[in-house]
């Protein structure tokens, strides 16, 4: 049996999260062991016509993204959205907050106006194509990207969690950030990185995006008991709950 | 054999050689301005004056995730069993309470070998309460005091600790004690006489044999819903509490996509999918159904099939767990006793 074709592209990002796979190591033997890696910018130069797993990193930022990752879509059987930039939109949602021209002005001063720097909405990839599966996390975790790939190459459907970051806190007997009025985001974001801020006593900021249904009220509620604003939860949110799923 | 006293220098002593000994001992201990039961490498560093750990001593029986098995995809499996020794030192009697209930649940109808295996090879002392926590409310629930399960019992009474050893791994460790007087056991006494009244942060307004019956008429109550507005499913309720017991199976394979592991993982009925079968149906989908259940666990479903007192052991960690403070199960029952007649 031939391997499964895999082919990983990026879009807007830091590519963090390639940087992820490129640090499996020993695993990245084992990975190219069982799939064959047809196209991969950031490792190797050929480019490929068709692959059964698309890996995409990074978000939809320009029109002409748009057209690039309807392209992919087309040609993958499975479309992995890998990190939070391609999951949720990431940190480059942000920008979706402020007038577009604003934002050009801010970053690239009197250059704003050049053709090839053209903006749009920072779009989530499942927001212009379909996505067969999202690995969350900025950036993604190890463990996980591993897992879900193992999965897929055996047929199985990976389970990935939609239970807040609180299942994991707990189960690793933490203190709760809460107790010393820290807002942590943990009760609506999704787990599966083991709680990893919690575990070194900061609060959880939601790099991993909501779980399918985060109470936003009950965010309100708690913010309220500590004797903080809908405006401070919003603060909290911003970074990476930006125009992403449930806004305040 | 008769109950024991011994001074709290030979205490130190007794831990200070099982910890020589390299086998296994756990124990309370600060964690910050907590506590918490972890691995034990001096006799110094264990509290028996603890009020409260943040995880229940559960974890010691039933891992936050264990393996279970391996396997060759389509060919032969290989049962996996924890049979280390284990010593574990400082188990309150609400705990206590909590893993005897647990210990009837995993060795009735199919007995689970991977819990009865680790559970045998566990050596358990327990200890009265000296401090008791914010949140505690053990006197309400019948369990402030505990007269099995351990394999010792210790109590404080100030410059010695009463021992009483019921089993023989607790008589083995208690070999040199001198025997308590009737002065100590009546220390020993009084202690736990203040424990049944005082352990008592949210007085329960009604016997714990009425819960049944309440609950059995307040299914469509509004403090349901109420509640549940404000909850976040996060599970932390079920995930910090001593007498919650439910696990999810997951099987993962390795690289070669032949052999593979089994393992499970601590579940929680508060959890969005917890109830979620086979066909993506979830049978309690509304956040108010998933709230509802646990109370109902603690309070009805669990002690009718146990045929014990009560599930909820008055721990009070649900209480501080909870970030939106919704899940004190006495502000629920006595919401219900407000308007229900038992
Ligand atoms: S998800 Fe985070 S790490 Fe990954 S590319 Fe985006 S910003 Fe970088
Ligand atoms: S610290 Fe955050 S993630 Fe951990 S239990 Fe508290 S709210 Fe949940
Ligand atoms: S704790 Fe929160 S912010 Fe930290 S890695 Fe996990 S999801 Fe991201
Ligand atoms: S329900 Fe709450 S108070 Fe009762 S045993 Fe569980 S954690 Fe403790
Ligand atoms: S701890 Fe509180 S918010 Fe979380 S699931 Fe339990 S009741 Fe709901």
């Amino acid at each position: 049996m031939s391997k499964p074709r895999v082919a990983i592209f990026d879009f807007a990002c830091c590519e963090g999260c390639q940087l992820q796979i490129v640090n499996l190591e020993e695993e990245i033997l084992d990975l190219l062991g069982v799939v064959d890696v047809v196209e991969w910018r950031e490792a190797m130069s050929e480019q490929s016509e068709a692959y059964d797993i698309a890996i995409i990193e990074g978000s939809i930022t320009r029109p002409e993204d748009e057209e690039r990752i309807k392209d992919i879509r087309s040609k993958a059987s499975i479309l992995i959205a890998l990190g939070a930039c391609a999951s949720i939109g990431g940190v480059n949602k942000l920008k979706n907050n402020f007038d577009l021209n604003d934002v050009k002005k801010c970053v690239y001063g009197d250059a704003a106006d050049m053709p090839h720097l053209e903006t749009a909405m920072t779009k989530a990839v499942d927001e212009v194509v379909k996505v067969d599966f999202k690995i969350q996390g900025c950036p993604v975790e190890h463990d996980e990207l591993t897992y879900v790939l193992r999965s897929l190459l055996i047929g199985k459907t990976p389970e990935i969690p939609d239970y807040p970051v609180c299942v994991e806190c707990k189960a690793k007997g933490n203190i709760c950030r809460w107790e010393y009025s820290e807002q942590c985001l943990g009760p609506i974001t999704r787990a599966g990185c083991g709680a990893r801020c919690p575990s070194a006593n900061n609060r959880c900021f939601g790099c991993r995006g909501y779980v399918d249904n985060p109470n936003v009220d009950a965010a309100k509620d708690v913010f309220e008991k500590y004797g903080l604003t809908v405006e401070d939860l919003k603060s909290r949110m911003v970074l990476f709950g930006s125009k992403q799923g449930p806004t305040l | 054999m008769s109950i024991k006293k011994i001074s709290k220098e030979e205490l130190s002593q007794l831990v200070s050689t099982l910890i020589a000994s390299g086998d296994r001992v756990e124990g309370v201990q600060a964690k910050d301005d907590k506590f918490a039961f972890g691995p034990l490498t001096s006799a110094d560093d264990l509290r028996l004056d603890y009020d409260v750990t943040l995880l229940s001593p559960r974890k010691y029986v039933l891992p936050p995730v264990e393996s279970l098995m391996t396997f060759e995809v389509g060919g032969r499996y290989q049962s996996e069993y924890d049979t280390e020794k284990l010593t574990l030192i400082g188990v309150h009697p609400y705990d206590m309470i909590a893993l005897n209930q647990i210990d009837q649940v995993f060795s009735q109808d199919e007995v689970d070998n991977h819990y009865t295996t680790r559970r045998k090879n566990m050596t358990l002392i327990a200890c009265d309460v000296v401090t008791p926590s914010e949140n505690v409310f053990a006197s309400s629930m019948g369990t402030a005091t505990v007269s099995e399960g351990y394999d010792i019992l210790l109590t404080d009474i100030g410059d010695a600790y009463v021992a009483d050893a019921p089993t023989e791994k607790g008589q083995a460790l208690l070999c040199n004690a001198a025997d308590a007087t009737a002065e100590d056991l009546a220390k020993r006494q009084a202690v736990q006489e203040r424990n049944q009244s005082d352990l008592n942060r949210h007085p329960l307004n009604c016997k714990i044999e009425d819960l049944p019956q309440l609950l059995e008429k307040a299914y469509d109550h509004p403090v349901w819903e109420e509640k549940a507005a404000s909850c976040f499913s996060c599970g932390s309720c079920n995930q910090v509490c001593p007498t919650c017991y439910c696990f999810n199976v997951q099987d993962d394979v390795s690289w070669d996509l032949k052999s593979g592991t089994r393992s499970r993982a601590w579940d929680g009925c508060l959890l969005e999918n917890f109830a979620n079968v086979a066909g993506d149906h979830n049978f309690r989908k509304k956040r108010n159904d998933r709230f509802r259940h646990r109370l109902y666990r603690k309070g009805k479903y669990v002690p009718e099939k146990l045929g014990i007192g009560t599930a909820c052991v008055g721990c009070g960690r649900c209480i501080t767990a909870c970030v939106p403070g919704i899940a004190n199960p006495v502000d629920i029952y006595n919401t219900l006793l407000n308007d229900i007649k038992l």
